[in-house]
């Protein structure tokens, strides 16, 4: 049987915080082996569709389907062992254990964590280690890491859990210019290994050279869709995200 | 494992103790120190490890203590047999209190099982089974005066033993590691694959067990229990003392609590009734400002930093 090209969709998600509608009737798909960008101004509901689609909130409608079954509703941790992982835009280590355990509790759960032995979760963390560029932190406590090395932990608890597809809620965000390079080659690496990547970010530079695809949030709503090449130079967007000094710089 | 090695000696040499005296108020003594530190690793599994603080955990004491009592004289059982199934019950009463109260986060967790534990009490004390508050009384052990007091002192020994192996193995294991990761950051743990609340329940049902043991074992010692003295809410205050004055979330830093703890708290209250409950008071506070990481912890760094642990101490966690 073909796989179908579709790993993941929402139909209709919704979300108010009182008043406010956060999240307004977004439906979108990811593509398997395709890495789809997600952006919009502060406060557009990026964040909070990624907090429904794993479970972290709950959507007033609408559907979520991962390989054709339906998760919504699921609780994060049966989301996680599906094979969705996500990362937090305000980073979420276990501060008291080391880089190495912070990650091989991920391999130790996940998807794959209950085929695994605790020597082969923790062989599985160095390998992570080594991918994500962390070896040399690979003993200390996690509440003693740089900005950055916290940011690629984020990322490296999530592609230890083997799963399929990860959300990366701003992972560049507070990078300096190397180490944004360093992460979108990490990203572009994790994509190789098949998993599909749906990313939040404000780092225009790596959004436009690693997505196949953007969609664009507003107020909650999605304003567009498409290649970076044409969302980038919608006009809509960038008069509701990119601003006037983006529009005077392309001009 | 230079530390621990000197810590297992100096188990070995204490588990010898009923040979190298005949004082049998010492050994008494020491077996009150072990049923403590029972308690303590105990409090310390769901305390320490999970990071949820318990102010109730005397009720699984309690419960252990009455299940054992009821079952010795009322059905005949021998010791083991009633102690066992009182350290079961206590642990499915742990499940059933922990599934709703273990959704609590911090002080409201802290206050509910406070809660659940005076309530039981009250329980306690007014139904028939357990016959109010004038108490019950177990039947005696039938041995020599001599015999009943190392006869304690090992049972007690050897459940400690198997707790702190248990605790060992568990720590070294996706259990454990799991419960670390809840401790560290719960939201985490959840989206990482771990379901939350079956490892709290299990972290808190275990602790419950033992803490249910000790209980057993302290009625049948007594050979006579009422419900204010074993549903004490001391009794958790003397838990979580220990346990953070040895060092939360460490293997042996409940044991060199219950010691340091009960040596002084036995020599206090033997002179002052109320000095001894000051200086619980004053022992949390000061470890908390100076050395929160517990006595474990201080051994450890301060032949490295010096005095300058302390200070750094009191900056890093300042309230
Ligand atoms: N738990 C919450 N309770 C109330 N309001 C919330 C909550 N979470 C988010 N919001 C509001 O919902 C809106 C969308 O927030 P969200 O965090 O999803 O934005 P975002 O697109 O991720 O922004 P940013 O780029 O700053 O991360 C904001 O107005 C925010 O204040
Ligand atoms: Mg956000």
């Amino acid at each position: 049987m073909e796989k179908d090209p579709v790993i993941l969709s929402a139909k209709g998600l919704t979300k108010k915080f009182g008043g406010l509608t956060a999240v307004n009737n977004i439906s979108f798909e990811l593509k398997r082996g395709e890495i789809l960008g997600l952006i919009g101004p502060n406060g557009s509901g990026k964040t909070t569709l990624v907090n429904l689609l794993a479970g972290n909130l709950r959507s007033a409608g609408g559907e979520i389907y991962f390989n054709g079954i339906s998760i919504k509703g699921l609780p994060p941790y049966r989301i996680g062992r599906i094979g969705v992982a996500r990362t937090f835009q305000i980073v979420k280590p276990f501060p008291g254990m080391t880089v190495l355990e912070n990650i091989a509790v991920g391999a130790m759960n996940g998807r794959s964590g209950k085929k695994r032995t605790i020597k082969k979760a923790f062989s599985i963390a160095e390998e992570v280690l080594e991918f994500t560029g962390l070896s040399n932190d690979s003993g200390s406590l996690a509440e003693n890491l740089s900005v950055a090395s916290r940011k690629k932990l984020e990322m490296a608890k999530t592609l230890a859990m083997d799963p399929e597809v990860i959300f990366f809620d701003e992972v560049m965000a507070g990078l300096n210019h190397k180490e944004i390079d360093r992460s979108t080659e990490i990203i572009q690496k994790i994509r190789e290994r098949g998993i599909s990547v749906l990313m939040i970010e404000h780092v225009m530079r790596a959004i436009r050279s690693i997505t196949d695809r953007i969609f664009v949030l507003h107020h909650g709503n999605k304003i567009a869709e498409g290649t970076p090449e044409q969302v980038l130079n919608d006009s809509e967007v960038i008069k509701a995200y990119l601003g006037k000094r983006y529009e005077q710089l392309i001009k | 494992m230079k530390k621990n090695l000197l810590l297992i000696s100096i188990l070995i040499l204490f588990s010898l103790s009923p040979f190298l005296t005949s004082n049998n108020f010492l050994i008494r003594f020491l077996t009150d120190i072990l049923i403590f530190s029972i308690l303590a690793s105990s409090w310390n599994i769901i305390g320490g490890y999970t990071g949820y603080a318990s102010f109730g955990n005397v009720v699984f004491f309690g419960i252990g203590a009455y299940s054992t009592s009821i079952l010795m004289s009322n059905t005949g059982l021998g010791f083991f047999v009633s102690m066992i199934l009182g350290g079961i019950i206590a642990a499915l009463f742990a499940l059933l209190m922990g599934l709703p109260i273990l959704r609590l986060k911090g002080h409201y967790f802290a206050i509910a099982t406070l809660g659940v534990a005076e309530a039981i009490k009250a329980l306690v004390q007014n139904l028939n089974i357990t016959e109010g508050n004038s108490g019950i009384y177990l039947p005696p052990p039938e041995m020599s005066v001599d015999g009943i007091y190392t006869f304690f002192f090992y049972v007690t020994l050897i459940v400690l033993a198997l707790l702190l192996f248990l605790t060992s193995i568990i720590f070294k294991n996706k259990f454990g590691y799991n419960l670390k990761a809840i401790r560290e950051n719960e939201d985490s743990a959840n989206s990482m694959g771990i379901n939350t609340t079956i490892y709290k329940s299990a972290a808190f049902s275990l602790s419950g067990f033992f803490s249910g043991l000790a209980g057993g074992i302290y009625a049948f010692q007594q050979g006579f229990i009422k419900p204010e003295p074993v549903f004490n809410v001391l009794i958790t205050i003397k838990m979580i003392v220990m346990s953070v004055f040895g060092g939360l979330g460490s293997l042996f830093g409940p044991l060199i609590g219950a010691f340091t703890i009960e040596t002084i708290s036995e020599f206090l209250s033997s002179y002052f009734l109320v000095a001894h409950t000051l200086f619980l008071g004053i022992v949390i506070i000061l470890m908390i400002l100076f050395a929160p990481k517990g006595m474990l912890d201080i051994f450890i760094n301060i032949r490295k930093k010096g005095l300058s642990y302390f200070r750094k101490n009191i900056e890093e966690h300042r309230v």
